[in-house]
């Protein structure tokens, strides 16, 4: 089932001379619960593409489709309230709000959306997360690794169908950027959830069931287990 | 913000003295009209002393002045009325402008002056012949030489006066009023003389005593040479007023630009990374403080000026004869100065500690990345009951114990300050009578105080175009009562609808409407005999009955109301009594007016009380008291402007005190901000969270304030009105009203700001890692 679909997708910064594309024409589609990573050289268009996918900057040309809805004919308040059911956002800085304790950050989004958490779903959340025992505890007494389990945890809690994260592991050592990558993949496919990241690390996408490259704001198929699905 | 927050230090600096100085130029000349421009004035001085004193090289004029039957206690007499008698050099002329000449020349040997209204009255012109009559029955006459502009004392007093030259004025006082008459020098000093040393200097030579001299203060003290402790207390409030302003104008400049710093410090970092040393980032923000000075001092000046333009308008337009000398469109170089040096001296002591901030960023912030980095949070959010948007707005307000308790007391001090400020205008309403709205413009008065004027009288008055409102009193005077307290005397007095309308203000219990119908009297509070419980007439209350021996039929009266005060005096502390004007008739028989007060319309012809006063005949003492009650009205308009004007200097800093540290809470949390939109807080909940976050500082402010703010004006209240009006305190709502909109207000403004720098904010920029 097609769940993302992106259509002549275009961004271009500044006017005139200095005008910049950071994405050309760019074109795919992703299936329920398929993981693809995509790759690039800085400031090649990555964050752009991954932004515009989810609807935090607006194409300059373009549709993107998310499960049959065009996220850009929606207003600003309809998109963030659509953003807010059905994209979750992992970052590489994390982007913990720091008054708010591990589990109220990770119930967050349900509380901007005036939902009651079911405790149940929760507890097997953190449990999966395995920061159960730091519920409690804010983000400024948390390790790198365990504040990426708290973002993750925020951006699952909410079912959405669509996973973005922005290198989840650029601020990580490699034991726990592996920790978070099994977790991730993990967590993805016990929830049948599409995950779009953006990576570096090119050991990272032997995870990924595609890999996309983008070059000069040009999206490249690389291939991969296309169509298969991570259940 | 920063240069907003110069532009309003510079501006009420500027506005404060500029108004200051419009005020002193105002006094000036008012202090010129009303007292004469001399600076010294000296008893009991020969002619041989006069004429040394006038050749002294620092003195400019010299003129000697005298005054006959100025209280009105002997029987000076023209046409039947009583008249003031004064003598002067021509030189007088130079420094009494109030004695404006209209036509004619001044007095020779047998010679007068005569004011325009005795002139008109009289119908006299030049080459006429004044007769005036002397307590020991003989005449003088004398020929009209010149006719000058009315005083308002001999309008008020509804008495004439001649003016005639010196060698006259004594043969007239050496006819038996030797010890009557106030014989003075008056001196005036030329430009930028030391004053004080020059009388010093005179004392010493001429072996003047004290009490011989005496000074213009008032004109002293609107150049500066007065040593007067009241007006160098005025002096004295204004300089603390402008270091209150500057005070303020450098916390809200230091709070916005350590604002703005904030928002900027990965550049400092970045500055210091590239090998800018830590004075050269202080350097840099001191330069840059001073560059918005190029173009935000000239507006604060500008806008100074302005304001002054139009309080000076304002004044004018509000008591046109008080304030008619008030510059229109002046400058005020003092204003002008002040404002700008101030402005400078403050953004130089403002931007000390944020350049300090500055240069103490580490270059590590650039590379980094953690620019944005707060203190450690301690506590997490509870967000059992609320919203979480709401709780993380509090929790932001409340997190930094610091800032919130500055930030509390700011608006609990603005509130305190307001309503403790409040009380002194309702005493202003108590204590100046010509701002009641009963005050008459003109009076006519029975001359033996009976009740002869005709009740017709006060119709016709009505009648003219000018005349807005007509309304008199009969008066019963000393009539013997006997209350719970024994034998007492009292006035009785009728009032009719107008007066009962205006005493329903001054009723502090019972009921108007019973005496008004005839039912009973009010009694009028008599502070000197103030029970332990405010309000309580001593023994007279409502419901009390009172007997009466009027004009030898004895009646009861009973007392249906108290009211607090009533615009009369007695002579000696007889209790005041009030009832209607056919209670009054029943009582006494006395169908006409003792009194009949009026109020003219605000554009009535300037002939208008000359018809009155046809209609009113001769045989009536005729007060009127435009031009004493204009000055007095503009001397509270002054007041009043000051007290609101700094009232609104207090909320207006308050309200920049707010919008900054907002402003200061949302730049150290914009990348958050950014991250929570990510995630799905739409603006309107962000917004909701930066509301909450001003609406805690307000909420505590206003709590705190109230908390203080109003026993503080119950106290004040009671201690300046309750006990010598008897009006007991209430609750003061329309100030608190306003006040609170007012930081209502702001702290909407203050929301505003920040709301929109959200909404253009771009959530890719923001959260991009660096």
């Amino acid at each position: 089932m097609e769940i993302l679909k992106v259509l002549g997708l275009n961004k271009v910064y500044g006017k005139e001379e200095n005008q910049v594309n950071a994405l050309r024409d760019v074109n795919f589609t992703m299936e329920k619960g398929e993981f693809a990573a995509v790759v690039g050289e800085s400031g090649s268009g990555k964050s752009t593409l991954l932004n515009c996918i989810g609807g935090l900057d607006l194409p300059t040309a373009g549709k993107v489709f998310l499960d049959g809805e065009d996220l850009y004919a929606l207003d600003e308040k309809k998109r963030t309230i659509f953003r807010r059911r059905n994209i979750g956002f992992i970052f590489q800085a994390f982007h913990l709000i720091g008054e708010l304790s591990v589990e109220q950050n990770i119930i967050f989004p349900l509380l901007l959306d005036r939902q009651k958490p079911d405790k149940e779903k929760l507890e097997e959340l953190m449990e999966v997360l395995g920061i159960a025992d730091r519920r409690k505890h804010l983000p400024g007494q948390l390790s790198g690794g365990q504040m990426q389990r708290v973002a993750i945890g925020r951006a699952l809690i909410m079912r959405p169908m669509m996973i973005l994260a922005d290198e989840p592991t650029g601020n990580l050592d490699s034991r726990n950027s592996r920790d978070v990558m099994d977790l991730l993949v993990r967590a993805a496919r016990h929830y049948q959830q599409t995950i779009l990241m953006i990576t570096h690390n090119m050991n990272l996408t032997s995870d990924a069931d595609r890999v996309l490259r983008v070059t000069d704001g040009v999206l490249k198929d690389l291939g991969g287990k296309r169509h298969e699905k991570l259940s | 913000m920063v240069r907003i927050c110069i532009i309003l230090s510079v501006f009420l600096v500027t506005a404060i003295f500029g108004m200051a100085d419009m005020e002193i130029r105002s006094q000036n000349i008012q202090a010129k009209r009303n007292y004469g421009e001399w600076h010294v004035g000296i008893r009991d001085v020969s002619d041989e002393e006069a004429e040394l004193l006038s050749l002294r090289p620092k003195v400019a004029a010299c003129t000697r002045y005298d005054t006959l039957n100025y209280r009105l206690s002997m029987d000076y007499e023209i046409a039947g009325k009583k008249a003031v008698i004064a003598g002067f050099d021509e030189s007088a002329l130079d420094i009494f402008s109030a004695v404006e000449f209209l036509e004619g020349a001044f007095p020779q040997e047998g010679e007068a002056l005569v004011g325009k209204d005795m002139q008109k009255r009289l119908n006299l012109k030049i080459g006429d012949t004044v007769i005036l009559g002397c307590p020991d029955g003989r005449e003088r006459e004398y020929r009209v030489s010149g006719i000058i502009e009315q005083l308002p004392m001999l309008a008020e007093k509804d008495v004439y006066g001649i003016s005639m030259n010196i060698e006259d004025f004594r043969k007239l006082s050496l006819e038996g009023a030797q010890d009557n008459h106030d014989s003075l020098v008056y001196l005036q000093f030329s430009p930028w003389c030391n004053i004080r040393k020059e009388i010093r200097l005179i004392r010493e030579s001429f072996g003047f005593s004290e009490e011989q001299m005496g000074g213009n203060e008032v004109l002293l003290a609107t150049i500066g040479q007065s040593s007067d402790l009241s007006m160098l207390a005025i002096y004295g409030i204004a300089f603390l007023l402008a270091v209150l302003v500057a005070v303020a104008g450098i916390l809200m400049i230091t709070s916005s630009l350590s604002s703005n710093i904030a928002q900027r410090t990965e550049f400092f970092g970045l500055l210091r990374c590239i090998g800018a040393s830590r004075e050269q980032v202080a350097c840099f923000v001191k330069r840059q403080a001073l560059y918005w000075c190029r173009t935000a001092i000239p507006a604060g000046v500008l806008t100074g000026t302005v304001v002054v333009w139009i309080l000076c308008a304002v004044l004018r337009f509000l008591s046109p004869t008080y304030f008619a000398d008030m510059p229109g469109l002046g400058i005020s170089w003092i204003g002008l100065i002040c404002g700008s040096l101030l402005g400078i001296v403050t953004v130089l002591v403002s931007s000390a500690s944020p350049a300090r901030k500055a240069s103490g960023v580490s270059p590590l912030t650039a590379v980094s990345g953690n620019a944005w980095d707060r203190a450690p949070v301690r506590k997490a959010v509870s967000a059992r009951l609320r919203r979480v948007e709401t709780a993380l707005g509090f929790h932001h307000a409340l997190g930094n114990r610091r800032n919130f308790i500055l930030m509390t007391c700011s608006f609990a001090f603005s509130i305190i300050l307001f309503l403790g400020f409040t009380v002194t205008i309702d005493f202003m309403h108590y204590a100046v009578k010509p701002l009641s709205p009963q005050a008459p413009d003109i009076s006519i008065v029975s001359p033996d105080n009976t009740c002869s004027l005709p009740g017709y009288l006060a119709e016709r008055i009505g009648e003219l175009r000018d005349v807005k409102r007509v309304y008199g009193r009969r008066f019963a005077y000393d009539v013997p009562i006997e209350t719970g307290a024994g034998q007492e005397s009292a006035y009785l007095i009728s009032y009719e609808r107008h007066q009962f309308a205006w005493a329903q203000d001054s009723l502090i219990e019972g009921s108007l409407q019973d005496t008004e119908e005839g039912g009973g009297v009010l009694a009028v509070y008599r502070p000197e005999e103030a029970s332990a419980a405010p309000g309580n007439a001593a023994g007279l209350k409502t419901g009390d009955v009172i007997r009466a021996d009027i004009g030898g039929t004895q009646c009861q009266l009973a007392v249906t109301g108290i009211l607090s005060e009533c615009p009369f005096n007695t002579d000696s502390g007889q209790r005041i009594l009030i009832c209607s004007e056919d209670t009054f008739i029943r009582l006494t028989g006395e169908e006409g007016y003792t009194i009949i007060d009026l109020q003219m319309t605000r554009d009535a012809a300037k002939d208008a009380a000359e018809e009155i006063r046809e209609l009113a005949g001769e045989d009536v003492v005729f007060s009127d008291k435009r031009l004493r009650n204009a000055e007095v009205r503009g001397a509270v308009y002054s007041f009043a402007l000051f007290v609101y004007g700094f009232l609104g200097v207090i909320a207006l800093i308050s309200a920049v005190n707010i919008m900054n540290s907002i402003a200061m809470s949302v730049s150290a949390r914009l990348r958050e901000y950014g991250a929570m939109q990510a995630v799905g807080m739409d603006s309107g909940q962000l917004l909701l969270m930066i509301a909450a976050e001003a609406a805690a500082y307000g909420l505590w402010g206003i709590l705190l304030g109230c908390g203080i703010g109003i026993p503080l004006n119950r106290f004040i209240y009671e201690q300046m009105v309750t006990l010598r009006w008897g009006t007991s305190w209430d609750f003061p709502a329309l100030p608190l009203g306003i006040i609170i909109l007012v930081m209502v207000v702001s702290l909407l403004a203050a929301v505003c700001g920040p709301a929109r720098r959200i909404r253009e904010m771009s959530v890719v920029d923001v959260i991009a890692d660096r």
